[in-house]
């Protein structure tokens, strides 16, 4: 377990290096006008140069490389050039976290107790009219392009129930409607991954089996069926993180929430580009952590994963 | 042979499933007395409803099959009105248990073998946490599990498939059925490792006194462990009878094609003996013998007339037209007549 | 030597029965099992499902409509902008009516015309994806199972994109290559494929080691013929269900990429700048017609290609078919 949970975690680290060596290269082709914001015009070739060699912008690509790594270890992420101009970008984010973090927890909690009961609804009246409603939502929610819902969520809801439409952080019901909102694709999943995995179980010899020694339906579904669904579900728990960055990045800017998805809207317009590479690379962070702790939660639920290393006895 | 206690009477049972719209009969009109404390075979080729047939005794038919018509009498009640499943929990394990035939899949590969045994143990014997285990490790090692209460901690990934296959009858043993149905419980394990099982099925029967039913296609098997001897074809018994008479002294064309193809008894520098076409498509309806198509010595009658059961022996029938007294003289094959030779010599000394 | 018991039914049975019956070994095959064929199962398990079919023919409609709606009579171009012939001002805002079936935007552009150039431009973006991400992940994942050696490597590759959140990727790649419909399809097309790829490869290794095809490659059968026989059904139901399901994905990607502001220039219609112009007005209720218009085309469009796509693959698995 040890072992495989350190071979995955260096795994992980290598991935993040990759990435971030990508990111630093493809940032580079950008024209350099990126980097002088408003002042571009006003100054001269010289002047220009100048500017580029001491942002080390000039020195051979690996050299430049290598700072940037040794600055990204000591959470130096440069600054930002047209958003806040010459402010670290640390800092501007640093405030942005909270925000990102709450609404980003919220949802996930949201999602994962109300997409397993769905879920489990779905596939205990296979063919019912839970199964028919929910097949219908996950439908709706995986095909139609969230923006379509959250616009129309925002729009009617707000005046239905008398919500602000704007969030404001001093009132706490302005925070449910993106909330809900940001839980809508992480329930979808979570519903349609339940009840796939529990129909392919309730398909299975072993769940004949405990029929067949007089274990009664539900006491099958609690400690058999829906055990062994929710360990290939573990290793999904990762990809909600990822619909929640996605939602964030809509429901923050359509809700004006101060935090990182809204602020990546507003510098992709505002052509700034470190603090796009460092959004960049801290979503991509996150996507790596949240893919590294679904395997490692599948390996403590799967007793099969870290024995079969070790060749296990058959 | 009559006084013996009829455990299980099925009579005229008819199983149809659903499938995308059509409806199939897999179990056409089968009947079949259990009597306490034997052990029977049924044979029959894949397809031919031996599962099915079974399940519905346990009330384990998929969901989209149910039975049509016919009784099954299980210890004087009649169970296949059942509908609730709080009825059929008084008969799943408690009365009747159940080996599956691919150990490799029926266990949870999530929980521990000793759990899994245990919650039969605590299901049906009334037993709670260290009793439970205790009478677990005791069933572990009565299955001929080495180590038990090491085992108890281990996963189905662990074992080898012959030791998975001693697990599932530890289940099964654990609730204390009185019936125990083995279904091709051999099949999917390695030639050396079957014997073994087989072996362990026979003590068990004995130390637990059950009532068995195995069911295979595996003639083998059946000389092993069987005192009757019930062939099914396309979802009807049509033989039936002690071990020897139907070894013997078979009477239904299938049994004799079906004994023909066993290799070991194939007369040496004579093709092997293979049973032409394939099992009647149950989508249809199946009119007269289901194996008249299938047989080069059909008559007409066959084509056209279900068979009734004609009396062989007070312990041995069979449902085909030859045993009528209006049908021609029908030759069996040759070596099923080296077997009838050999009979004479079983049956009269 | 068997003693029959005689009841009425098998008396009235006329003696002549009881004759040999000609064997005809033909027969006796027959009653077994129907010719089965792949796709005509596919086909039959298909259309019993009638919301499916439903579906199909819509879409077949649709796609048909916004091929030719620019050549039917009376139709706008989508970028013309419409004057006011008293005012000589730019006739926006108009509501439905005879004139302008969906009403115009803004500027005055006929919003009927731009949401049919819209979905050309989309289900364009959809089917290049799609197209791509079958080939490339088909050749990738077939290399990838088939060919021992490249097993590690590839294996190693996916697993740095996998751990990318698509999102991020596609931001990037926008973010950096200039706004146009090249690098919609680009960006898009660096990591569709991924997913095919791997699904490709894990089919590979599982048909190349299949008992049946180690059985036909010993009775001699030659590689190509246990391909097309065996391999090849399998991948034109995958390449139709990715195809199907590219579609709903690649505009749910521009309605994002457009929102963020990366999307396509705004001189080019597409759903997502519909939408998205749609959005700015959408505390007018007036002019909300401008947002719930494209709203309900693309709808349609992405469910029905999903349910369709979905539908289809559950056809083409053979553990369907009866």
């Amino acid at each position: 377990m040890i072992k495989y949970s350190i071979k995955r975690l260096l795994q992980s680290l290598f991935t993040l290096f990759i990435i971030v060596t990508i990111v630093f290269l493809l940032m580079r082709l950008l024209p350099e006008e990126g980097y002088f914001g408003a002042s571009y015009d006003k100054l001269d070739e010289q002047q220009k140069e100048a500017i580029l060699t001491s942002m080390g912008l000039r020195d051979p690509i690996h050299k430049q490389l290598g700072s940037f790594y040794k600055k990204l270890l000591e959470g130096d992420l440069g600054q930002s050039i047209t958003f806040r101009p010459k402010v670290p970008v640390a800092e501007i984010i640093k405030d942005k976290i909270p925000y990102s973090l709450y609404f980003g927890l919220a949802a996930i909690g949201i999602s994962l107790v109300a997409g397993v009961s769905l879920g489990i609804a779905m596939a205990m009246g296979k063919g019912k009219m839970w199964d028919k409603l929910g097949t219908g939502y996950v439908v709706f929610i995986r095909a139609v392009p969230a923006a379509v819902y959250f616009l129309f969520l925002q729009l009617y809801l707000t005046s239905v129930f008398k919500l602000p439409i704007l969030f404001d952080i001093d009132k706490p019901i302005s925070w449910i409607l993106p909330t809900i909102s940001m839980s809508l694709g992480g329930i979808a999943s979570y519903a349609m991954w339940i009840r796939r995995y529990m129909v392919d179980e309730l398909n299975k010899d072993y769940v004949k089996l405990a029929r067949a020694k007089g274990l009664k339906g539900r006491k099958i579904m609690i400690k058999h069926v829906f055990r062994n669904a929710f360990v290939p579900m573990a290793q999904y728990l990762p990809a909600t993180i990822l619909f929640t960055i996605a939602g964030s990045i809509y429901i923050e800017s359509l809700y004006s929430i101060p935090g990182m998805g809204g602020l990546l809207v507003e510098v992709i317009k505002r052509q700034d580009n470190t603090l796009v590479q460092a959004l960049v690379l801290i979503y991509s962070s996150i996507g790596i952590v949240g893919l590294f702790l679904g395997d490692i939660l599948m390996a403590i639920f799967d007793p099969r994963i870290n024995l079969e290393k070790k060749g296990g006895a058959r | 042979m009559e006084k013996e206690n009829i455990i299980l009477s099925v009579k005229d049972l008819v199983i149809k499933f659903k499938l995308r719209g059509d409806i199939l009969t897999a179990i056409r009109e089968a009947s079949l007395d259990l009597y306490e404390g034997e052990s029977l075979a049924i044979v029959g080729e894949s397809g031919s409803g031996k599962s099915v047939f079974t399940k519905s005794f346990m009330g384990l038919l998929d969901g989209n099959g149910w039975i049509d018509s016919g009784s099954i009498i299980f210890e004087g009640e009649e169970i296949s009105k059942y509908k609730r499943e709080e009825d059929w929990i008084k008969i799943r394990g408690k009365k009747i248990a159940m080996v599956f035939q691919d150990p490799m899949t029926s266990l949870n590969p999530l929980r521990s073998i000793g759990k899994q045994v245990q919650e039969a143990v605590e299901l049906h014997q009334g037993l709670k946490r260290d009793e439970a285990k205790k009478k677990t490790i005791e069933i572990l090692k009565d299955v001929g599990i080495t180590e038990p209460e090491r085992r108890y901690r281990q996963y189905p990934h662990e074992f080898s498939g012959g030791m998975r296959q001693r697990v599932v009858i530890a289940i099964a043993i654990a609730c204390t059925p009185k019936v125990l149905i083995c279904d091709e419980p051999t099949t999917a394990l390695d030639v050396t490792i079957q014997a073994q099982i087989l072996d362990l099925l026979k003590g068990l029967k004995e130390k637990y006194k059950l009532t068995t039913i195995y069911i295979t296609h595996d003639l083998g098997v059946v000389a092993n462990v069987a005192d009757r001897i019930a062939v099914m074809y396309a979802g009807d018994i049509v033989e039936i009878g002690k071990c020897e008479e139907v070894f013997y002294n078979g009477q239904h064309p299938y049994t004799w094609a079906l004994l023909s193809s066993l290799p070991q008894l194939g007369v040496k520098g004579e093709d092997l003996f293979t049973i032409k076409g394939t099992p009647p498509n149950l989508f249809y309806e199946i009119k007269g013998d289901a194996f008249a198509p299938r047989n080069p010595r059909a008559l007409k009658v066959d084509f056209i007339h279900k068979p009734p059961y004609f009396d062989v022996s007070p312990t041995h029938k069979a449902k085909t037209w030859i045993l009528d007294p209006r049908s021609p003289k029908v030759e069996p094959p040759e070596s099923i007549k080296i077997l009838r030779a050999q009979w004479e010599v079983v049956s009269h000394g | 030597m068997g003693k029959s018991i005689v009841n009425k039914l098998t008396d009235s049975i006329n003696e002549d029965l009881f004759e040999f019956q000609e064997y005809d070994e033909e027969e006796a095959k027959r009653g077994g099992y129907s010719n089965y064929s792949y796709w005509y199962s596919t086909w039959k398990v298909f259309i019993q499902n009638k919301l499916a079919v439903f579906l199909l023919i819509l879409m077949s409609l649709l796609l048909i409509f916004t091929l030719i709606q620019p050549y039917l009579p009376n139709q706008k171009s989508p970028t013309e902008i419409h004057i006011n012939q008293e005012t000589r001002l730019p006739l926006s805002n108009n509501p439905p009516d005879s004139e302008f079936l969906f009403g115009t935007n803004t500027i005055g552009q006929d919003l009927w015309s731009r949401i049919w150039s819209g979905s050309r431009t989309s289900l364009l973006i959809g089917l290049v994806v799609g197209a791509w991400e079958a080939v490339i992940g088909i050749t990738i994942g077939a290399m990838w199972g088939y060919i021992p050696w490249l097993d590690r490597p590839i294996t190693e590759i996916y697993n740095v994109i996998n751990n990318i959140p698509k999102t991020i990727i596609l931001v990037l790649m926008t973010y950096i290559m200039k706004p146009s419909l090249y690098t919609m399809i680009i960006a898009m097309g660096l990591t569709s494929w991924i997913d095919m790829a791997r699904f490709v490869r894990n089919l590979t290794v599982i048909i190349r080691d299949r008992e049946y095809n180690l059985a036909s490659k010993c009775l001699g059968t030659p590689t190509r013929r246990i391909i097309t026989k065996n391999l090849l059904p399998y991948l034109v139901s995958v390449i139709m269900l990715s195809i199907a399901l590219s579609i709903p994905q690649t505009i749910g990607y521009e309605v994002f990429l457009t929102y963020i502001g990366l999307g396509l220039p705004v001189s080019i219609p597409s759903l997502g700048n519909l939408i998205n112009e749609g959005r700015l007005l959408m505390m007018a209720p007036a002019q909300r017609y401008q947002l719930i218009f494209p709203s309900i085309i693309i709808s349609i469009i992405t469910i029905s290609f999903y349910m369709m796509g979905n539908v289809f693959s559950d056809a083409a698995d053979p553990k369907n078919h009866v």
